[in-house]
């Protein structure tokens, strides 16, 4: 920082407000989801509690890629190409449990 | 440098002041540098392509020995010729040097490389750091594959599956399988090189629907490489932490599954099929509407179909296993989707061909590689069909018949395209002609020794010889001292254009820019390329593959 | 991606691309791209997990229990926090603030770093209570359910790849700080800081999704 934080300049605390809003806020939704996580992960409060805590992990990755990683702001090859993966990852898994859960 | 590729050095005595001191050298990218440091550490995607070229022709050369070896073994049916176990190994080495390190860098690594910029108007790819990178990083992994060859060689065969890798089989397994985890990166970086450039990198104008077919095969090929190969990385790790500290997944002793392994080697290694064809493909695009002087017949079909291809060849790896134990659900999902893939590839070959009809034809030596190839890659997607159909797989399934099938499509297809395409850009990528008669004679050897060797094979897998065995029932002589026999005409053929192209090198009459008269924006430089591709920025064509016969019935292809 | 840059915050065209926009755009794309390789990378290991469980439920969840539940959500946590540093090192990067941008990199890497020392300490706990079955010469725990070991084992793959991943993200980050460092860094190289930034933030996404995946939906 070009100065400590007590000494910075009314614009320069503003900036730094503005800047920061966004990460600091993602990083309180994230540690919310994962207090969900956790508290389920411990207490394990009824059966196939496995589903809910795979829905709350879903939440947490859509924060990371679209908030922490920006693809809402990216142009829509990069939103392409982040789902991309995830796509294929279906492909694999989908079409691997037509095996396992058929046999 | 002036588009004639000479350079008038009257206008630079011309000037005042002393001349700068001039090596009478051209400037393009061979002669630019010649320092031995020049070229292995070098960015220019040219060269970086020279060096696979260089590369990839070894291993063809150790892979093809080693298939000699195993044609002469089955000469004999009692595997009198050597030990089994040299069988075995000779077999292996054949199936992992030109699957991981001729067929799947051949054409992506070699030709991609040179002319996907050239093509696209670009000074080079969009990472040319990792370009180089990626080199190295396939060496490293020859150099790991190579060492276990030395040592004393492995029999797992090319696809190492379990438990036979990890618990069975004696001799250094780890070292080839590292040897391949890394290959894998290269080409990784190859195919997200690509990817990224042929996004960023066209020239202004180059819309997508201007690119050459050859682009479109290799952006589908380089998201195979992205979507598929980290999947074989997993699986090999996991495959080498089993053979190294017996983790189990993959081992029935403790309730681990070999099927697994099967099902994520071939989620990638279906899919490198395509890898191997698609730019085998690119390249039969290039070379037939150059020889028929004919605009592509349904370009945009080919451009989607090359797409296609690479989607669907992701849902149909299951037929790989129907006899291994996977649940009849699968299985019948796998057969049903793998017959989709046949659509697109017709798709291609009718195109292939109806750009033929009516063209003014010239069988010169690209050409006649480009109709082999369709031949041959008919007759091998076409038994490819009967592979997939669930009922007659349980009769040929693990004979001949699959073997004489994947080499229809790897040799007649990829091969083939890779020899057309080499002879068809030699000129630009060296500034030399080839002899064309040698060149002609060379191209009818290898179809004609091509045939021999594995059309019997088809019959004998029909008949129900098993692949992979040392010795076979006497009544299976014949056949196979035929195929034997096509093999020593095929290694001719293949013997005489690493010939006369080496003698191309330094003896062959200079190349003129466009020896063909073909369209593209690789043909508008000099022969070979400046450093940075073009000595004035190119200008982008109005259509692609503007040939001056044109296609008469199809009026409305405005946009 | 570009959004508010600061003066004098920007990136120096290399000789092969027309524009600083075109290379700024390919370099997004290339990590990008490079991500999408090592989700699938570790999509298959977090299959070869659910086929375990699918064929050897009880013997997985019991191995599943033995696992240190608190030190792998404490690390979660580090990770979380990383992830802010690394994004206010981005902001930072944007703005001209070189000094808090370097500190902010090595908040990053010093989280990273406890991250892995607590991934250490719990591979040592593992140790001591006998959960390696793959060390041959040491007895293992749950022997009497042979198949525990294929999910004990498959954890050690997939922490040990996330690991390695981490440790060489370290590095770069330590490398690219010192380089970063230096006086007119963000006016050539600022997009690195946001290249590397997506490949952090990615790492840290494997582990929010390994966490569940080995840890808590077995229990």
């Amino acid at each position: 920082m070009r100065s400590p934080l007590a000494t910075l300049s009314d614009t320069d605390r503003a900036l730094l407000k503005d800047r920061l809003r966004k990460p600091v806020l993602t990083f309180l939704a994230l540690m919310g989801l994962l207090a969900v996580n956790v508290t389920l992960g411990a207490t394990l409060p009824f059966e196939h509690v496995w589903a809910l805590e795979l829905v709350v992990v879903a939440a947490m990755a859509l924060v990371v890629l679209l908030v922490s990683m920006e693809v809402l702001h990216e142009p829509p090859l990069v939103k392409l190409f982040s789902g991309l993966g995830f796509f294929w990852v279906a492909i694999m898994v989908g079409m691997t449990l037509t095996d396992y859960l058929g046999r | 440098m002036s588009a004639s590729g000479t350079i008038d050095s009257g206008i630079a005595n011309r000037e005042p002041h002393a001349p700068e001191a001039t090596l009478d050298r051209p400037a393009d990218y061979l002669h630019a540098q010649s320092t031995l440091r020049s070229w292995f550490l070098t960015t220019d995607h040219k060269r970086i392509a020279i060096l696979y070229l260089a590369s990839i022709t070894a291993f063809f050369i150790i892979g093809a020995v080693a298939a000699g070896v195993v044609r002469l073994a089955l000469v004999v049916p009692n595997g009198a010729v050597m030990a089994n176990d040299t069988y075995n190994k000779a077999f292996t080495i054949h199936g992992v040097v030109m699957v991981w390190f001729f067929l799947i860098p051949s054409i992506p690594a070699t030709f991609g490389n040179f002319l996907i910029p050239l093509m696209i108007g670009a000074k080079d790819l969009a990472f040319p750091k990792l370009n180089l990178t990626s080199w190295y990083v396939f060496m490293t992994g020859a150099l790991f594959t190579m060492v276990s060859v030395v040592l004393g060689g492995i029999d797992t065969g090319w696809t190492f599956y379990a438990p036979l890798s990890t618990a069975f089989s004696n001799g250094w397994v780890l070292p080839a399988l590292i040897g391949v985890t890394i290959v894998g990166f290269s080409s990784i970086l190859t195919g997200l090189n690509f990817v990224v450039t042929i996004h960023t990198m066209r020239a202004p104008g180059m819309t997508w629907f201007k690119l050459p077919i050859f682009v479109w095969t290799h952006y589908a090929t380089s998201l195979i490489f992205l979507l598929a190969t980290p999947v074989i990385t997993t699986a090999l790790i996991l495959l080498i932490m089993e053979r190294a500290f017996h983790i189990g997944v993959f081992d029935p002793a403790y309730g681990g599954d070999p099927v697994l392994f099967q099902h994520l080697f071939w989620f990638y290694s279906h899919p490198a099929v395509y890898i191997m064809v698609l730019p085998g493909m690119g390249v039969i695009s290039e070379i037939i509407p150059a020889f028929a002087q004919k605009k592509l017949f349904g370009y945009r079909f080919v451009a989607y179909a090359a797409i296609g291809l690479a989607s669907v060849t992701f849902f149909v790896w299951g037929h790989h296993m129907f006899i291994n134990g996977q649940s009849d659900l699968a299985s019948l999902a796998f057969s049903a989707l793998s017959f989709a893939v046949a659509v697109p590839s017709a798709v291609k070959v009718y195109n292939w061909t109806a750009t033929i009809h009516k063209g003014k034809l010239r069988l010169d030596t690209p050409m006649l590689y480009a109709m082999g190839y369709i031949g041959l890659f008919v007759l091998g997607g076409l038994t490819g069909l009967y592979l997939a159909t669930l009922a007659i797989n349980q009769h040929i399934h693990a004979t001949y018949f699959v073997v004489a099938h994947f080499h229809y499509i790897m040799v007649g297809g990829t091969v083939l395209a890779f020899l057309g395409g080499l002879h068809f850009w030699w000129p630009k990528f060296t500034g030399r002609m080839y002899n064309e008669a040698w060149g002609r004679i060379s191209a009818l050897l290898i179809f004609l020794g091509f045939n021999v060797t594995f059309f019997p094979q088809f019959i004998l897998g029909y008949l129900g010889m098993p692949r992979r065995y040392a010795t076979y029932p006497p009544e299976f002589q014949m056949l196979n001292v035929l195929s034997s026999a096509g093999a020593t005409i095929l290694a001719a053929g293949y013997i005489f254009p690493m010939l006369y192209l080496v003698y191309s090198l330094w003896f062959g009459r200079k190349a003129p820019v466009n020896p063909w008269d073909a369209k593209g924006l690789e043909w508008e430089t000099t022969s070979p390329p400046p450093t940075l591709n073009f000595a004035s920025p190119p200008e982008v064509p109005r259509v692609p593959y503007d040939y001056p016969i044109q296609e008469q019935e199809t009026k409305a292809q405005h946009r | 991606m570009s959004t508010g840059l600061a003066d004098g915050v920007g990136i120096k065209r290399a000789h092969h691309f027309e524009t600083v926009a075109q290379q700024r755009y390919a370099a997004t794309l290339g990590i990008w791209a490079w991500l999408i390789t090592e989700l699938l990378l570790f999509a298959a290991l977090f299959l070869v997990a659910l086929i375990v469980r699918i064929q050897h439920p009880e013997a997985t969840q019991e191995a599943a229990r033995h696992l240190k539940f608190w030190i792998g959500a404490v690390n979660t946590v580090v990770l979380i926090v990383s992830s802010l540093t690394m994004s206010m090192a981005i902001e930072f990067s944007r703005i001209g603030w070189q000094r808090a941008m370097v500190r902010a990199m090595l908040a990053t890497a010093a989280l990273g770093s406890l991250f892995l020392v607590l991934k250490g300490y719990e591979y040592y706990a593992d140790y001591e209570e006998h959960m390696m079955p793959f060390l041959g010469s040491r007895p293992y725990e749950l022997t009497a359910s042979p198949a525990s070991r294929l999910f004990v084992n498959l954890y050690y793959v997939a922490t040990l790849l996330h690991g390695l991943h981490l440790l060489t993200g370290i590095s770069l980050l330590l490398g690219m700080t010192w380089i970063a460092s230096k006086a007119g860094f963000l006016s050539r190289h600022q997009n690195w800081i946001e290249i590397y930034g997506l490949y952090w933030h990615f790492i840290d996404l494997i582990w929010i999704m390994a966490f569940p995946i080995l840890y808590v939906v077995n229990r």
